[in-house]
């Protein structure tokens, strides 16, 4: 190949990285071999540091997620406020396109030499545990689960115990009941094993979710020729109706049946009680994320607005 | 693997810099362990309080992950002033007066130029999540309980310019030791076998 | 040329600056640094402007490597494993140990060999280190076998061998590096130390008693204790217990209620307790300060080859050279079993020429993904698997494998440290006739990795029954 990118995702290939890999694909066969793109799974950096990686321009292309470093990208973390009704990958990828979009997100990006390319969306978190199923809200109280950032506020604010612990240390503290519950997207479930010794889940919460885009460096864009660069922009709408039908597909047809053969019970809550939930949590962190938002120079209550206004048309 | 060595002091300027030198570092090593024993401590915090109040440590991981810098950088110029960073010393045991201090010369040498570059890399790092404009200067942030992170990041610089201090005193040592052919250079751990010539002769000539 | 030539190119160059004696840690960090600036300007064509270019990018993405990969929770398990040992010589848990192992296991042929045996595995689950363990056993057991008449080169080697347990026995800092390096559940892989550590250990014992009844005046049994005697001698050592009961509780619950706790917290715990218990005994502020700055001393020196050779890794992710030598690996025509000893077989020698901890981290990146594809893939099941194991368990397994490697690493000459240490700490021994001493328990090390490979239950058993 004439042109080589290489792209630093982590962790190994899963529905969360099938856009990236299928954009590779896709950019191969518009360029006939002459762009390639060099996928690499925790070889380049540490996800944490992936846009510090594209700020040095030690790779081209990368995927992180914008609550593992709030500091770092203000902007883009009103996409994780919790409590927001996105109902769908659909609905999350298009708010997400539209926020990518706006310009103050994309000076707050640039300072990382990065141009957002395309979120991974993500369906809303729901809680796995053990022991006995929180039923109502009053159940959170003294729930001890692992939840990080906005979900984690979330949690607190129901009286519920977030506890802080790494990724990898998660399926064995529930299994000795460290912590009684965990959060994740419906793959992380399956990925980090919280659903072999799970009891129950909670199919309606949706508290929240995270959101990860992925990344160019913009000097490595720009210095592309024509050809390459259209090949590239012109295949990430069909790389992520590719992701979201693998995700749709694969993942979530795989979610129920798993449920059922671990013999995991389902909890759905109420409307009543998901208002009361909601309005608990949801109005006091986005006036939260708007004040902190504000003072660090961003047009935060425009882009709340921008957002909410999208939700549910 | 070189664990047992040992560093001469006199009266002369080097030996003089470099004992003071080893104050600083004494220092920073012992904050490196204090760093230790608070995250013992922290361990204890949130495992009482979870099992006492259900009320683990907010954002334990995070702190934690504050603490490390400071036990893993704070005490690398000490070690490096003991001998403590370990080598393979196969070869330099068989090394004896000039053979040997070229070596040592040249070691310290590609040590200093290396640390010179990741000086200059991690101050980058730390530059990166650091801005005097943002609240609490952060651009970097914990992921749990955002924590600002420059404060950890800075400490990687700060430990490896001491390094480079110390390096640069080494690399003046062994050079003057080859120019002048010494026996017994001072401020350097010497091997082990070497420190005990050194000693030896020093009995002989006290009588 | 190709990313996966300069790799390789670079990898012998380390190797070079290894054998000339420059500290291992600044070593990697110069073949990581020089092979990331290579690798990017050969990306840019080798012109003068791109050189500057290929410096900056890769100092940068040097230079963040050393925050960003000691930041871990999970590391925080090795200081506190260090200090723990530490702690425990000022809470007189050493001596404590070797008098209740003398009480109980005198009595038998080569009997205070034994019981050295016995009081350095006690130890080894408190210590994280086996250098420190051999150093402080040199002090305690050697005179005493000396009294009655042992050979004093092989008392040395019972102490230098003896030593080398800590590692495998949790807790255990090369453990954690292991589970740090190949990214597997630290808590099951301390948990699978125990079994290997306590069979390796009985295979000493074993090893010491054979050697007793065959040779005359070897060293005598010493008897005499009674019953009240040996039950007095084990309150003292029984703090040792208390901390494998919360490591093991912290991880794993046996008795079906809730763990307490995650293995990082667990280790700090038990840390805690020796500590009070030192505290209790008298150690006082100057005591602690030293404890402190030598724990610092040796987990900086960890910490230091971490991050070096951590630069060098991610040079390596640049290459692409762990994905060759694995395909490689997977496309020989013979047994993944033969391939597997074969690897073993260049751990012990590497083992000989260097430190345990640094010839983990050089390889592991290459070797672990490569043992990992012969078995059949990190996610396979024990039906589609080489070695008749699940993926996460096949990490296990070649984790304890590897461990023991480096533990036997260092009791090999020419260099082993443990054999240096007890030489060090003994005037009267020089390190060859250590050396000597210790020759007997590489047949013991043989047997032990032998029944480690051939029956993969006795490091798989506790963790498949936590999981
Ligand atoms: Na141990
Ligand atoms: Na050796």
């Amino acid at each position: 190949a004439e042109t080589t990118w290489n792209v630093s995702l982590w962790g190994k290939r899963r529905a969360f990285t099938e856009h990236v890999e299928k954009l590779a694909e896709l950019v191969s066969e518009k360029t006939n071999g002459e762009m390639k793109l060099n996928i690499s799974y925790g070889g380049l950096s540490k996800n944490k540091e992936n846009l510090d990686g594209i700020s040095i321009g030690a790779f081209e292309m990368a995927q992180f997620c914008a609550g593992y470093h709030r500091d770092k990208n203000p902007s883009i973390t009103v996409l994780e406020l919790p409590f927001l009704g996105v109902s769908s990958l659909e609905e999350e990828r298009k708010v997400s396109q539209v926020i990518y979009a706006h310009p103050a997100v994309q000076k707050d990006l640039s300072r990382w030499n990065a141009t957002l390319l395309m979120p991974s969306p993500l369906p809303q978190y729901n809680l796995v545990g053990v022991g006995d199923a929180p039923k109502t809200l009053a159940d959170y109280k003294g729930l001890t689960v692992r939840a990080t950032g906005g979900i984690g506020k979330a949690m607190a604010a129901v009286n519920a115990v977030p506890t802080s612990m790494s990724a990898t240390e998660v399926r064995q503290a529930l299994d000795g009941g460290v912590v009684k519950a965990v959060a994740f997207a419906p793959h992380a479930h399956m990925s980090f094993g919280t659903v072999e010794s799970g009891k129950w889940w909670t199919t309606n919460l949706n508290p929240g979710t995270v959101n990860c885009p992925v990344v160019a460096n913009t000097d490595a864009l720009a210095a592309l020729s024509e050809a390459n660069r259209n090949a590239l922009l012109g295949s990430i709408d069909e790389s992520l109706d590719y992701y979201i039908s693998t995700y749709n597909g694969k993942t979530m047809d795989a979610w129920g049946p798993t449920l059922t053969s671990k013999g995991i019970e389902s909890i759905s809550y109420g409307a009543d009680e998901l208002a009361a939930f909601k309005e608990a949590v949801a109005g006091p962190a986005a006036a939260a994320w708007i004040a902190d938002n504000t003072a660090k120079g961003l047009p935060a209550q425009e882009l709340y607005d921008l957002l909410t206004g999208m939700i549910g048309k | 693997m070189a664990s047992n060595s040992s560093v001469l002091v006199d009266k002369s300027l080097l030996s003089k810099l470099d004992q003071s030198l080893h104050k600083i570092e004494s220092l920073f090593a012992l904050i490196s362990g204090l760093a230790v024993f608070s995250l013992m401590m922290l361990a204890v915090i949130s495992v009482t309080g979870r099992h006492s109040i259900n009320q683990p440590l907010p954002g334990y991981v995070d702190w934690i992950e504050q603490a490390m810098p400071l036990i893993a950088f704070m005490g690398i110029a000490y070690t490096q002033r003991n001998g403590g960073h370990i080598r393979m010393d196969i070869l330099v045991s068989f090394l004896k007066g000039r053979s040997l201090w070229a070596v040592e010369f040249i070691t310290v040498l590609f040590m200093l130029l290396v640390m010179i570059l990741i000086i200059w890399g991690s101050w980058a790092h730390f530059a990166r999540s650091f801005d005097f404009s943002a609240p609490m200067w952060s651009r970097d942030s914990s992921m749990d309980i955002a924590i600002p992170l420059w404060p950890a990041k800075i400490l990687a610089p700060v430990a490896f310019s001491l390094l480079a201090v110390r390096l640069t005193l080494q690399l003046i040592s062994f050079g003057k030791a080859f120019a002048y052919n010494e026996t017994r250079p001072m401020a350097v751990p010497l091997v082990e076998s070497a420190a005990a010539q050194a000693a030896k002769e020093a009995s002989t000539v006290s009588g | 040329m190709e990313p996966i030539e300069i790799g390789i190119a670079v990898s012998i160059g380390l190797l070079i600056f290894v054998i000339l004696g420059m500290r291992v840690a600044f070593a990697a960090a110069i073949a990581g640094v020089v092979g990331l600036i290579w690798i990017f300007w050969a990306k840019k064509g080798y012109t003068g402007d791109s050189f500057l270019w290929a410096l900056t990018v890769a100092s940068k993405t040097a230079g963040q490597v050393p925050h960003s990969k000691v930041s871990s929770q999970a590391l925080s398990l090795i200081p506190t494993f260090i200090l723990i040992g530490y702690l425990a010589y000022y809470a007189g848990l050493t001596k404590a140990l070797f008098v209740a192992a003398k009480k109980w296991v005198a009595w038998l042929p080569g009997g205070l060999a034994v019981s050295t045996v016995f009081a350095t595995a006690g130890f080894a689950a408190v210590s994280g280190a086996s250098v420190a363990t051999s150093a402080v056993f040199a002090r305690i057991a050697i005179p005493e076998m000396l009294a009655i008449g042992y050979d004093k080169r092989f008392a040395a080697g019972v102490v230098a061998a003896g030593g080398t347990l800590a590692s495998l026995i949790p807790p255990s800092a090369i453990l954690v590096i292991y589970a740090i390096i190949v990214e597997q559940d630290v808590g099951m892989l301390l948990l699978a130390g125990f079994v290997p550590g306590a069979f390796s250990a009985l295979i000493y014992g074993l090893l010491i008693v054979c050697l007793a009844l065959s040779f005359k005046d070897f060293g005598p049994p010493v008897s005499g204790f009674t019953w009240r005697e040996r039950f007095a001698s084990l309150p003292p050592a029984m703090p040792i217990f208390a901390v494998v009961a919360i490591i093991i509780l912290f991880v794993y619950n046996p008795f079906g209620g809730d763990a307490w706790g995650t293995p990082t917290e667990g280790g700090a715990i038990g840390a805690f307790i020796v500590f009070c218990m030192a505290l209790y005994r008298g150690m006082r502020w100057a005591q602690l300060k030293d404890a402190l700055i030598e724990t610092a001393k040796l987990a900086v020196m960890i910490f230091t080859i971490i991050w070096g050779v951590l630069i060098y890794v991610r040079f390596l992710g640049f290459a692409d050279l762990p994905a060759a030598f694995s395909d490689w690996i997977t496309s020989l025509d013979q047994s993944p079993m033969l391939t597997l000893v074969f690897i073993l077989l260049a751990y012990a020698i590497l083992g000989m020429f260097m430190d345990a901890i640094g010839m983990l981290l050089l390889t592991l990146p290459i070797t672990y993904p490569a043992v990992m594809a012969l078995n059949g893939g990190e996610y396979v099941t024990a039906a589609d698997s080489a070695f008749g194991m699940s993926g996460p368990m096949a990490g296990i397994w070649f984790g304890i494998l590897v461990v023991k490697m480096a533990e036997f690493c260092l009791i090999t000459p020419p260099i082993g440290l443990n054999c240096f240490v007890v030489a060090g700490v003994r005037d009267d021994l020089s390190v060859q006739d250590v050396f000597k001493g210790v020759t007997p328990f590489f047949i013991a090390d043989a047997f032990t990795i032998a029944g480690l490979i051939a029956f993969p239950s006795i490091v798989l058993w506790l963790p498949s029954l936590a999981s």
